[in-house]
């Protein structure tokens, strides 16, 4: 039985079974007929017949079958034959209208084009899965210490693989030029977990994850491509690493970049378990696993909830609190990888999808107008037999016809644009490099094209459609009143969804401005950093690390135009300044429960907080007598003081590490400095002298300068005192701390700078928008200003009537744009600072600014309602 | 009564065609009429199996041999005519061609000596 549905079928197309059933019961019955006329009984009748015909049944179905297929073939055709005539007539009346073409065809270029581009990032980074194998089975268990992980691979059974890796960074010496470069420590199983291959050579061996056996490296394609050519006999090659020698085995795709972009080589991660600090205390492994066959990352989650508290007791040194990791997640790895990516790159797809339907109620809104030019023609071609249906899809296929001449522009646009905005992306987005207009990204555009022309067209054709239909029967064309409603909606919808843009836009604005007005606590005008990095062999004896930075730093002081030198080891805003536990004296003395934290400690040169302009509050900085042989003493930031020691005096009170050590005494408060980032709302920091510093610190320190003129006039400077003093030191990332800043805010920049760029696009769209609409009922009314100026009317009061009527849009609009953005601008909480969603001067002032604009928009055609001829008017029909 | 009796499948498809196409020449009619008219002009000696003059006239139609259309019949009731084309003709003129050919060959060979016992 064919569904219920096919039976309607018989009403609008012929019915091929029907057709011969009728056709055969036709033969067979005159056939009867003879054989009664021939004096036969009505049975014999019947069976000479149906003898004579043979098979009725299977003649049948051959018909039927045979009749069906035809059919289906001759409405193809049809369809395809009618599509054509649709599209030529289309084409043909746009080349009559090449302005209207052009506006509408520009506008939805814009706006396809915008959503191309952006959907093309969503489609690499969100959408799409990572480039391993069966990628929804890798998820990320948090991070943790190396102790912890071989304590969790031991107990855990949702998982057919766990890894582990960690960012790392390291000199390396290829023989040529000794450079720092961004790499990872990896687990020797990792590439296996992920399921990815060494383009050349191979991948760890499990003996290779022990001290002393990993000595060898895997490179990025990257690397291998710029500091070997790409020559395969880099593999066995040996190279320097922290002055140490490590053999090349293996070179890796090129689109393999794990766990960053900037990941240019992978190390096997050494298990060490006797050194109980390295494996316990360092918390900084990420942990990756490859789900079991049918286990769920909530079932694995369950179980990795009940197995990490109960491993806290293998800590030697420390013993974490009941609670502890109760509360670990499983997530999908995808969701790591993407991290705040994902909520940047929907937010940007939302506004360029307004913009795309602010350009689309334009385009309605042209083709309305349009419309009523039309009418005549249109009347006419109903008047001829052309179907409401038939006139309908004329309509529509034109509107298909724009869009998809809007589409291919918009490709073609966001092609061009792709690059640009590839370049602007902040360097935290990840899989960049996997952005690319592919199929799917051409099919979404292609959808987008098919649904903005049909929303955009359906309006106007059904108005369109239904004044033919009267015309043809009152005679004479009628837009009527509804016309100029549905005009009016289109305007509101607009002047809605501009205003949602513009206080989204509005609000990013003044959270960057207020961002940029976060005083850092340091002065980075006339500053220079550059990050010097001595190879650990090398540089194992620390005197030798201590005679390097002296020497550098009294030939940096006595270059030409430097004020002051300094060097500190970590540099705030370029990278993170870890905080550190710390006892302090009279408070918190016991090391084996939990120690308050100070959010950041840096290790620094006596000139630091000269050179970097942060400003000593109470007693002094170091000096150069704060060497290692005398008393340990350390700085404090003010808000440092006021939590441990509030009314009272800082200096003079001690601090300790957490492990045994002698306190520190604190010799000085200078101003809390934002270290991680001007966002940063954790202020305390505590300063050791470098002489000082503990045996745990790394080689690794910047050089800063304070010039008396540009800054960056110093840098090739800087770059030449650490190769001349020794080539195998690389220096790297030498920037101004105004570069260092200005980058530090890069992603909101980013966010700013796009959705600043769409809303203007949406004021733009807006904006030509109201003009368009007031023209057009302006023009409807003409015949209306003409009787109302003949009947004394002012110009002042019909262009009052005008302004009156767009301004009253836009209000409705903008209220509605007012409530829209109450709802949707949480979307934009997690990246505003200084500025509420919901900050009443934008959402009071960008709706006034999108009312004035519409006032101007509907001056100019008032103007012209004015000046109408009251005696052509009504002549006009 | 010697016949090809109810041996449609010795009836090559191109002899109904042409049968059909020369019951067409005298003016569109029905299924029906096409297989009255074989019936009587060959006195009931070729009688075809009728349902199969159905298929035969979708291939005709498809190749453009015939078309069809439906109208009312003599006894007033709704039935499909189907009318010969000009490119039906041309295809029967040749095939008829063929045919007289071939029968007059045969027949000479039947007669040739020796005679049939």
């Amino acid at each position: 039985m064919s569904p219920r549905w096919l039976r309607y079928l018989r009403f609008v197309r012929p019915n091929a079974r029907a057709d011969v059933d009728e056709e055969l019961a036709f033969h067979i019955e005159m056939r009867v007929q003879r054989n009664l006329a021939l004096g036969m009984t009505a049975e014999q009748a019947r069976a000479d017949a149906l003898d004579r015909f043979g098979d009725v049944a299977r003649v049948r179905d051959q018909l039927v079958s045979h009749d069906t297929r035809k059919q289906t073939v001759s409405e193809r055709k049809e369809y395809v034959s009618d599509f054509a005539q649709d599209l030529r007539f289309g084409w043909r009346s746009l080349r009559r209208a090449p302005a209207f073409a052009a506006a509408a065809v520009a506008t939805l270029a814009i706006g396809i084009g915008a959503n191309a581009a952006i959907f093309s990032a969503v489609e690499a980074i969100v959408l799409r899965p990572l480039p391993y194998a069966a990628p929804e089975q890798l998820v990320s268990l948090g991070r943790g210490s190396a102790g912890e992980f071989t304590a969790l691979r031991d107990r855990l059974h949702s998982y057919s693989k766990l890894a582990a890796y960690v960012g790392q960074t390291h000199p390396i010496d290829d023989g040529e030029e000794a450079v720092r470069l961004e790499g990872a420590a990896i687990t020797t199983n990792l590439l296996t977990t992920l399921g990815v291959k060494p383009l050349l050579g191979r991948d760890f061996t499990d003996g290779e994850g022990v001290l002393g056996n990993n000595t060898v490296l895997i490179l990025s394609y990257g690397l291998w491509q710029r500091r070997f050519g790409g020559d395969p006999a880099a593999i066995g090659r040996r190279i320097l690493l922290e002055g140490a020698p490590v053999t090349i085995v293996g070179v890796m795709p090129p689109d393999f970049q794990f766990p960053g972009r900037e990941t240019q080589y992978w190390m096997p991660y050494a298990f060490n378990p006797a050194n109980v600090g390295l494996t316990w205390a360092v918390g900084d492994k990420w942990f990756i696993g490859r789900l079991a066959p049918a286990m769920t990352p909530a079932a694995a989650q369950r179980e990795l909830r009940a197995v990490w508290p109960s491993i806290r007791f293998l800590d030697p040194l420390w013993e974490p609190g009941p609670d502890y990791r109760t509360d670990a997640t499983v997530t999908p790895l995808q969701d790591v990888v993407v991290g705040t990516a994902r909520t940047l790159l929907w937010i940007l797809f939302g506004c360029v999808l307004l913009v795309l339907v602010i350009g689309c109620v334009n385009v309605a809104n042209l083709l309305l107008a349009r419309a009523t030019a039309r009418e005549r023609e249109l009347s006419v071609r109903a008047a001829l037999g052309g179907g409401r249906g038939r006139l309908l899809r004329q309509l529509v296929t034109e509107s298909l016809l724009l869009s998809a001449l809007g589409s291919a522009l918009g490709v073609a646009l966001a092609y061009g644009a792709l690059r640009w905005f590839v370049a602007l992306m902040p360097a935290s987005v990840p899989r960049t490099h996997e952005i690319a207009l592919n199929g799917t990204v051409l099919g979404f555009t292609a959808l987008v094209g098919v649904v903005a022309g049909i929303a955009f067209g359906i309006i106007p054709a059904l108005r369109a459609t239904n004044v033919s239909r009267a015309a043809t029967t009152s005679g004479r064309a009628t837009a009527g009143l509804n016309h100029q409603r549905v005009a009016g909606l289109l305007v509101a919808t607009e002047v809605a969804l501009a205003v949602l843009l513009g206080v989204g836009s509005v609000l990013l604005v003044r959270s960057f401005t207020a961002l940029r007005r976060v005083d850092p606590g340091f002065e980075s005008a006339h500053v220079i950093a550059a990050r010097v990095s001595p190879p650990g062999v090398g540089y194992s004896d620390p005197h030798r690390v201590t005679n390097l930075y002296v020497s550098l730093l009294d030939r940096l002081a006595t270059l030409p135009g430097v004020q002051s030198a300094a060097a500190v080891n970590k540099l705030p805003m370029a990278q993170s300044v870890w905080g550190i536990a710390v006892r302090i004296e009279g408070q918190f003395e016991d090391n084996k429960h939990p120690l308050p934290d100070i959010a950041h400690f840096q290790e620094i040169t006596p000139g630091y907080f000269e050179t970097m302009g942060i400003h000593v509050l109470r007693g002094r900085p170091f000096s150069e007598a704060d060497r290692e042989d005398q008393a340990p003493v350390t700085i404090v930031s003010e808000s440092v003081a006021r939590h441990f020691w509030p009314g009272a005096d800082a200096i003079g009170k001690r601090i300790g590490y957490a492990w045994d050590s002698p306190w520190l005494t604190v010799v000085g408060i200078v101003a809390d400095v934002r270290q991680d980032s001007l966002r940063d709302t954790a202020v305390t920091s505590m300063y050791v002298p470098w002489q000082q510093r503990s045996r745990m610190s790394g080689n690794e320190m910047w050089l800063l300068a304070r010039s008396t003129g540009d800054p960056g006039s110093l840098a090739s400077a800087m770059r030449g005192l650490v190769r001349e003093t020794d080539r195998a030191v690389p220096v790297s990332d030498v920037r101004t701390m105004e570069t260092v800043v200005a980058d530090s805010v890069q992603k909101a920049r980013f966010t700013t700078l796009l959705v600043a760029a769409f809303a203007l696009a949406a004021l733009l769209l807006g904006a030509v928008g109201i003009y368009g609409v007031m023209s057009y009922l302006v023009a409807q009314r003409t015949r209306e200003m003409g009787i109302r100026l003949a009947l004394g009317a002012t110009a002042r009061d019909v262009t009052g009537l005008v302004v009156r009527r767009g301004a009253v849009l836009a209000t409705i609009g903008a209220a509605a744009g007012i409530i829209a953005s109450f709802a949707a601008t949480r979307a934009l909480a997690s990246l505003l600072f200084g500025v509420s969603a919901r900050d009443p001067i934008t959402l009071a002032l960008v709706p006034l600014l999108f009312l004035i604009v519409a006032v101007i928009a509907s001056a100019a055609p008032a103007v012209r309602a004015a000046r109408v001829n009251p005696v052509r008017a009504l002549r006009a029909d | 009564m010697p016949a090809l009796h109810r041996n449609s499948n010795d009836l090559l498809q191109g002899t109904l065609a042409i049968l059909i196409l020369k019951a067409l020449l005298l003016g569109p009619s029905h299924g029906y009429a096409v297989a009255r008219w074989v019936e009587d002009t060959t006195a009931d000696v070729l009688r075809i199996e009728e349902g199969s003059l159905y298929p035969a006239l979708r291939r005709l139609e498809d190749r453009g041999w015939v078309t069809s259309d439906w109208g009312v019949s003599d006894n007033n009731r709704r039935a499909r005519f189907y009318t010969i084309t000009a490119a039906g003709r041309k295809h029967l003129r040749a095939e008829a061609t063929v045919w007289l050919k071939y029968s007059q060959a045969v027949t000479r060979v039947l007669r040739a000596a020796p005679a049939l016992a």
